[in-house]
């Protein structure tokens, strides 16, 4: 019964794949062209720059997603509920939205230039900048690892937090001592998948036009502008290898915390 | 009003200033939508005008996308649920290549797909310029998430069990599909529905590579006002797709909700008036041994047959050696052994849920049924987890089996209540399974394995999950019904009592291999080996030593010609074997041997005591009810000579 979604998955996804492989390296140059990328400071230093990106994003989403998710598990108030389906409404926006939001945030007509220039008489545009990558990312980031994070903090057993607070711990030593250990899985491969999707992102970088140029795009004008497909093949293989590897890494490490856990 | 810490407030006030940078950006596109200009701001008032303009300039961008969106979830469930059941049926190097497909989206970033089928299919002119292009690029990109949330529910919903069910009643492979697998896994297709078409009508970056100028999508349409529309047009075409996008976020929200679980109350267990019957009959709980000469009332049951059974699991583990066994039409026979010995897996070569290794054959009556499948084989079978199907209610259930075989509808009605009537669980017709109690579920599994009029009634320790009370009023009730209906009935437990009282006859169990086969009787009192006799109930050791027509053990000895089993023995050492009510506390004159007591345990109309006979082991003691005894007190103890056994150890 598995045979009809592997020949679409042969056909659509395994077959276009190993061709994208052989177009890389159907230049001039051959195989040599990862050996150009490595060299050519514009690829590189686009690499090295959406790598930076995606950690940081990464680790800001990890920080104020585990602070709020566990918070909204553990805690009952009025409007919760409200508060927590208007943190998850954009997950289903496209990056293309997602830039379109940060550009009416901190965009040339955004409200964040419209307070700072009632207050300063100087107009704080980011959207085009490395920090409106950083905000725009930030943005889709968040509601896909709050919502994994508040699914693995409800697992947690709650007779673990009333057994360290029976033995007298305060509520710093059982989020250190409780929480978080039992979170660090969730936090490992939401984490991967967070980079992962950063490092792909195509339609925020898009929309906002910045300045900067990130590993998508540059692949997306190879291949459009310059009509330079080997190039674009191999920066394609490039990033599907990096993120490919994160997740893998994430799952072997998520795994053993685990294991050494149980 | 709880008094807050605070911590509290700083994650609130966190998760609120989070919160502001996800949703004012929201805010202000709905309100650009509708104001006339922008940059002056609300004041320049609200309009309806920008909507217009969407309208005639994109229309045909949000058909296009629900069209790709509905035709992508077709094909994710076409070819996304069957590739789940196989996945989470069996483990093979195909479903362990399709689970690496499972991390593509999330793994390989859409520009690369997109690219990879550009440059392989941008040839064929017609497909590249037709929406089944975009298509095939959201079918890669969703299907894994369908997959996904379908095998997460399978996996959590003992699947397995409930298709064993299904079988055992008679249903083929595409009925136990339709009917069982698919329903049971609703959760899990629908949360991956909702997901997959989200996720297809907010594609972008594998759309913007893969469109033309003529399959622009409603996301590409974004882009493309963005960059080249005025702002207010932007904004309402966003506002648009927010009216597209909440309520399926609404719709997954809801499926995704925590649901309550009842907690079903053992009220209507049993009808008032037999409450007191079965009370009375479940006191008498101490084996209650049946005549295996008592006549059955009306045999239906089919003989059986198992010649030369071995199983051999793939990894090599031999859970059974061979063996045969014969059960006559209309028998019950008992398996009985501890957990992990094999029992289970004899039933499941019986149930035709296992074949057993080559050589080995399965009969009923004259039919070889070895090689025919369990829903051919006409078993009824109950299980341990009941494997009742959630999907249906009490009657549904009951009827299925005869569903599946084609029973009329007025037959199986019929059929049904007289099924209900014999368990007296009529009033429980119309329950979802959820809302049945233990001992409720137990009667509905009988009553569903017994409708079909089985040619042998399996049950896989069918009470092991309810409580010992219960357990002793539903142990009393199979046994009646057993004997009233005459079935040949197979039944596993490891519980010696219920073997005891439900057997005519009992294999006991040994690992993988069969210990002893015999009446009740034969096993409690001829054991053949000690595994047999400690398995089944208490039994006490004595090393001996017998020497000049004495046998001496530690504490006393007694003359060997008292002890018929014995026969002629010189300077031999041996170890004789009784059963606690085999002894008794007597006068100091009368006794065998001379014991300290070590513990007493007051049973109501006995007492049990535990005593220190200075031989290796403590002894247990039977004696009435009425009698105190201290610890450290000195007893006599008088062995009942004629019930002593020597033992194969």
């Amino acid at each position: 019964m598995i045979a009809p979604a592997l020949a679409v998955f042969g056909a659509f996804f395994l077959i276009p794949m190993a061709r994208l492989a052989i177009t890389s390296a159907s230049g001039p140059t051959g195989f040599k062209i990862y050996l150009a990328f490595l060299t050519t400071p514009r690829y590189f230093e686009t690499l090295v720059y959406t790598i930076i990106l995606s950690i940081s994003v990464t680790v800001f989403t990890l920080t104020i997603s585990a602070i709020s998710g566990v918070f909204l598990t553990r805690n009952d108030f009025p409007g919760k509920n409200i508060l927590v389906s208007m943190l998850t409404f954009p997950l289903a926006f496209p990056g293309v939205v997602v830039g379109f939001m940060i550009i009416l945030l901190v965009g040339r007509q955004g409200l964040i230039g419209e307070i700072t220039k009632s207050i300063t008489g100087e107009k704080l545009v980011l959207a085009y900048s490395m920090t409106g990558l950083f905000l725009g990312y930030l943005y889709f980031s968040i509601p896909r690892v709050i919502t994994t994070i508040m699914a693995a903090a409800e697992k947690i057993d709650a007779s673990l937090e009333e057994a360290a607070r029976s033995l007298g711990a305060s509520p710093w030593y059982v989020i250190k001592d409780i929480l978080i250990p039992a979170l660090i899985p969730g936090l490992i491969s939401s984490g991967a998948i967070c980079f992962a999707t950063s490092m792909g992102a195509f339609g925020t970088a898009f929309t906002l036009a910045t300045d900067i140029d990130v590993l998508p795009i540059v692949i997306y004008t190879e291949f459009t502008l310059l009509a330079n497909i080997a190039m674009a093949a191999a920066l394609s293989i490039v990033l599907g290898l990096i993120t490919w590897i994160a997740l893998s890494v994430a799952r072997t490490a998520a795994g053993a915390t685990i294991g050494a856990a149980g | 009003m709880k008094k807050r810490s605070k911590l509290f407030y700083v994650q609130l006030f966190l998760t609120l200033l989070v919160c502001a940078f996800l949703i004012v950006p929201v805010i202000q596109s709905v309100t650009a939508g509708v104001t006339d200009n922008f940059l002056a701001g609300i004041r320049s008032g609200f309009t309806l005008r920008w909507f217009v303009k969407v309208w005639d300039l994109y229309r045909d961008t949000i058909f296009r996308s629900i069209l790709i969106g509905l035709a992508c979830l077709l094909v994710a469930l076409i070819l996304g649920v069957p590739a789940a059941y196989s996945m989470v049926k069996k483990q093979n190097r195909l479903t362990r290549l399709f689970e690496e497909f499972l991390v593509i989206p999330l793994a390989i970033p859409g520009l690369a797909i997109a690219l990879a089928l550009l440059i392989n299919y941008g040839r064929f002119t017609d497909f590249r310029r037709s929406w089944l292009f975009i298509l095939v690029g959201h079918v890669i990109f969703t299907m894994p998430f369908m997959v996904r949330a379908v095998i997460a529910v399978m996996n959590s919903v003992t699947l397995k069990d409930f298709e064993e069910g299904a079988a055992s009643l008679g249903a083929g492979f595409w009925h136990r599909f339709f009917q069982i697998v698919v329903p049971n896994s609703m959760p899990g297709i629908l949360a991956g529905s909702l997901m997959v078409f989200t996720l297809s009508i907010g594609e972008f970056n594998l759309t913007w590579m893969l469109h033309t100028p003529l399959t622009k999508t409603l996301p590409v349409g974004l882009a493309d006002s963005y960059a080249s529309m005025r702002l207010e047009i932007g904004s309402a075409y966003t506002i648009v797709f927010f009216f597209m996008i909440i309520p399926l976020l609404m719709a997954m929200q809801w499926v995704a909700r925590p649901r309550k679980k009842e907690f079903p109350v053992e009220t209507t267990e049993t009808p008032q008036k037999e409450k007191k019957d079965y009370a009375m009959q479940a006191h008498a709980t101490p084996p209650v041994f049946q005549n295996p000469q008592e006549p059955r009332l009306n045999v239906s049951g089919t003989s059986l047959k198992l010649e030369n059974c071995a199983k051999t699991f793939s990894d090599g583990t031999q859970a059974l050696k061979p063996f045969d066994l014969t059960v006559d039409a209309g028998e019950t026979v008992v398996i009985l052994g501890p957990s992990g010995c094999g029992k289970t897996t004899m039933l499941r070569i019986i149930a035709g849920l296992e074949s057993p290794d080559e050589g080995g054959k399965v009969f009923f009556g004259e039919e070889d049924v070895t090689n025919i499948p369990i829903e051919k084989r006409k078993v009824g079978m109950v299980f341990q987890s009941y494997a009742l199907f959630p999907n249906m209610n009490v009657a549904q259930n009951i009827a299925y089996g005869l569903k599946v075989r084609g029973t009329s509808s007025a037959n199986r009605k019929k059929r049904v209540n007289e099924m209900l009537q014999m368990m007296k669980i009529a009033d429980l017709r119309n329950r979802r399974i959820d809302q049945l109690s233990g001992g409720q579920k137990q009667r509905v599994a009988l009553a569903r394995a017994i409708a079909v009029r089985p040619r042998v009634l399996l049950m896989d320790e069918p009470l092991t999950a309810l409580d010992a009370k219960l357990r002793d009023v539903l142990r009393v009730e199979i046994d009646s019904l057993l004997r009233s209906l005459g079935i040949t009935a197979i039944y596993v437990t490891h519980d010696q009592g219920e073997a005891m009282a439900l057997g005519d006859r009992i294999v006991v169990m040994d690992i993988a291999k069969v210990a002893q086969l015999g009446s009740p009787r034969e096993i409690y009192f001829e054991p053949r080996s000690r595994f047999v006799a400690e398995f089944i109930g208490t039994i006490n050791r004595l090393q001996c030593h017998a020497k000049d027509g004495m046998l001496f053990f530690p504490g006393g000895s007694i003359p060997l010609e008292s002890v018929p089993s014995l026969g002629a023995l010189n300077n031999q050492d041996l170890e004789v074997f009784f059963r606690p009510e085999h002894a008794t506390v007597v006068e100091s004159s009368q006794g065998h041997l001379r014991a300290t007591v070590v513990a007493s345990f007051f049973m109501g109309d006995r007492t049990r005591l535990l005593v220190d006979g200075s031989s290796t082991e403590y002894l247990t003691i039977e004696t009435e009810g009425t009698r105190y005894f201290k610890k450290g007190q000195s007893v006599d103890i008088r062995i009942d000579l004629t019930s002593l056994l020597t033992l194969n150890v």
